[in-house]
């Protein structure tokens, strides 16, 4: 075997993807130009909307305004309600958006304030409507403050202080830190964003040299070369592997610039604090490595089995649709991995990226994990080469 | 040149059984001469230049490349052959200057020897004014011209064509079939497959005519029609052909 060979290969394969269009656009364009230029589209409407939504005056209806006199001069106080009177169909009016609220108060409302019972006003509101939502919450904190008043007019009838009310004070305190925090943040969708970048970067690359190779006629003067077929393999393999971990990583990057704008746009972020050391960035890529090898090998192997592009289209459906349930598996809340578990491609290695990125560092899970996957890369790399060997599968037609 | 012996290829295919592709062909080329397989679609003909050029396993026999076995030496027979089918494609997203530095570096060629047989091939096969086009711009004839560039880069002694013309325009044919002349009056052994008899007539020193994987005639052409009834090659072979099945 000489790396001379290989490199040759590797560096016309890495030639030829580049100067394919379709790889700058899913490499570069969507990523870096794309992703942020729609997620900063998305955070401006959205934040034009509920500028919009909390600029714009709640108006409401009472339906029976006359039995709380006191509580409908409260609301009148608020700026940004409007009080309508209740006339025809007021339910309609809400479903057509004309009003963003209903209170109904009881005809025995200020009967039953009288009589220190409990009082049940009904607020009707559509909670698909930001307006209609943003009325509610309006209302809410009006009666919030009209109920404190009457509670301390009672306690004062009975001569009680306000503390009465409070006889215990439970403060929280997050001792997590904001590193920790943007770490479990990120461990909830990075390994499975990681994991579907690594697969989609892979696929394109790994289809056109391999199956497209015998489409296009090319292979066979490649395999009358001096170079032999492992090298053959290997050299493409690298190349996928390359352009795999490339497209994660500007994938990556595109993603964080597009939710970056978008927030900032939106709202601003705040407590965001990478903490992530040396040693585990070290730790992330000796996970990320063997995955990028495993997706790389099955991906090539696969090519090299299919006879031209669409066959091995449809041959890598599946396998990514179960690298998305996969990773959809690594992301749901609670679900742990135990022992001979880490043994499974992809799942092991999203676990072990979760655990790293919230600063846990169990030596056992990284070990199987990165062995695991070794050894099922080489195993597809082997099978690789064996099926590159064989004429039957070269010379299908 | 190229010795082959008793040569045999059976494909084993599931759904369709065993099937023998070619059936104890023997013959040999020798240097400066342009050995001809002339045969119909389906005759074994690439499947025995498949075998010639290593990227098939014969089934029985023994073949024979400038005294190098096929199936032993395969990685020294590469050294001494090119190969040119119709099927063969190019790199579309490279030029032909880049594609053919390739295949002389996957051939094991030194840096310096390669500029210069580029400048060669490219000189004598007037590539020179589309060599830093890539070639997805380029015409079937200048494609053509590159295929037949890339096969000599390692300047082999074999060269092994499989119906080089097929699909080209009669101009770009042409070209072809004059290259393979200069190539033979190189000194190089030739081994040259077609259905097509009147390029079979106008190349070949020596035909092999082949039908359902054997071999039914060969000779040169003079030799063929004196076997004969007919004076021309295609009755010549229909009624081999004929008589095959008779």
């Amino acid at each position: 075997m000489s790396w001379k060979n290989i490199k040759l290969i590797f560096i016309k394969e890495l030639l030829g993807t580049i100067r394919d269009r379709r790889t700058i656009i899913a490499m570069i364009i969507i990523p870096l130009i794309f992703y942020p230029l729609l997620f900063a589209g998305i955070g401006y409407f959205s934040k034009l909307g509920s500028i919009k939504s909390e600029e714009a005056n709640s108006k409401i209806i009472i339906d029976g305004a006359e039995f709380a006199p006191q509580l409908v001069n409260y609301l009148r106080e608020y700026e940004k309600i409007e009080i309508f009177i209740l006339e025809g169909d007021s339910p309609a009016k809400l479903q057509n958006g004309d009003i963003q609220a209903i209170l109904v108060i009881p005809p025995d409302f200020k009967y039953k304030i009288e009589q220190e019972e409990p009082n049940k006003l009904i607020l009707k509101y559509d909670d698909t409507e930001a307006k209609s939502r943003i009325a509610k919450q309006r209302i809410n904190q009006i009666i919030e403050k009209y109920k404190d008043e009457i509670l301390i007019q009672r306690l004062s009838r009975l001569d009680l202080k306000e503390e009465f009310l409070t006889p215990l004070i439970l403060q929280e305190e997050n001792t997590a830190t904001a590193e920790k925090m943007t770490g479990s943040f990120l461990s909830a969708l990075l390994p499975y964003l990681i994991i579907i970048l690594i697969f989609t970067g892979a696929m394109h690359t790994a289809v056109d040299i391999t199956a497209g190779e015998k489409e296009r006629g090319t292979i066979a003067t490649l395999l009358v070369s001096q170079i032999s077929r492992l090298e053959i393999v290997l050299g493409k393999c690298f190349a996928v592997m390359f352009i795999s971990f490339t497209s994660m990583a500007l994938g990556l990057f595109g993603l964080t610039l597009a939710f970056l704008s978008g927030a900032s746009i939106a709202g601003g972020i705040e407590g965001v604090k990478f903490g992530i050391s040396v040693n585990t960035i070290f730790l992330l890529f000796l996970i990320l490595f063997p995955l990028v090898g495993l997706a790389s090998a099955v991906l090539v192997m696969v090519g090299i089995f299919a006879r031209n592009i669409r066959e091995a289209s449809s041959y890598i459906t599946p396998i990514y649709m179960l690298t998305i349930f996969l990773g959809i598996i690594s992301i749901s809340q609670g679900m742990e991995l135990t022992g001979k578990m880490f043994l499974v491609p992809v799942l092991n290695s999203s676990f072990v990226f979760k655990e790293l990125l919230m600063g846990k560092i169990y030596w056992n899970h990284i070990l199987t994990t990165f062995s695991a996957n070794m050894v099922i890369a080489g195993l597809a790399l082997l099978g690789a080469t064996r099926l590159f060997s064989k004429e039957e599968v070269l010379f299908r037609s | 040149m190229i010795q082959v012996e008793g040569l045999t290829k059976i494909f084993n295919d599931k759904k369709r059984g065993k099937k023998v592709a070619v059936n104890h062909l023997n013959f040999n080329c020798r240097k400066g001469k342009i050995f001809g397989l002339l045969g119909p679609n389906g005759a074994g003909k690439t499947t025995t230049l498949r075998i010639l050029a290593t990227m098939m396993l014969p089934t029985k026999g023994k073949v024979i490349v400038n005294g190098c076995d096929v199936v032993k030496e395969a990685s020294k027979v590469r050294r001494q052959i090119g190969f040119l089918s119709s099927e063969t494609g190019l790199y579309d997203r490279f030029t032909p200057r880049e594609t053919v530095k390739f295949f002389g570096r996957i051939n094991g060629i030194e840096e310096k020897i390669i500029e210069k047989r580029i400048a060669e091939i490219f000189h004598n096969l007037d590539m020179e004014n589309f060599q830093d086009v890539r070639v997805n711009k380029l015409s079937t004839g200048m494609k053509q011209k590159l295929s037949i560039a890339r096969s000599i880069i390692h300047d082999p002694p074999v060269l092994i064509l499989d119906e080089p013309t097929v699909g080209l325009d009669i101009i770009t044919a042409r070209t072809v079939i004059e290259y393979v002349k200069s190539f033979r009056d190189q000194g190089k052994c030739i081994i040259y497959s077609t259905h097509i008899m009147r390029e079979a007539e106008k190349l070949c020193d020596m035909i092999a005519i082949i039908h359902q994987g054997n071999l039914i005639a060969q000779g040169t052409l003079k030799e063929l029609k004196k076997n004969s009834s007919f004076d021309d090659l295609e009755e010549i072979f229909f009624e081999l052909i004929n008589q095959g099945e008779n």
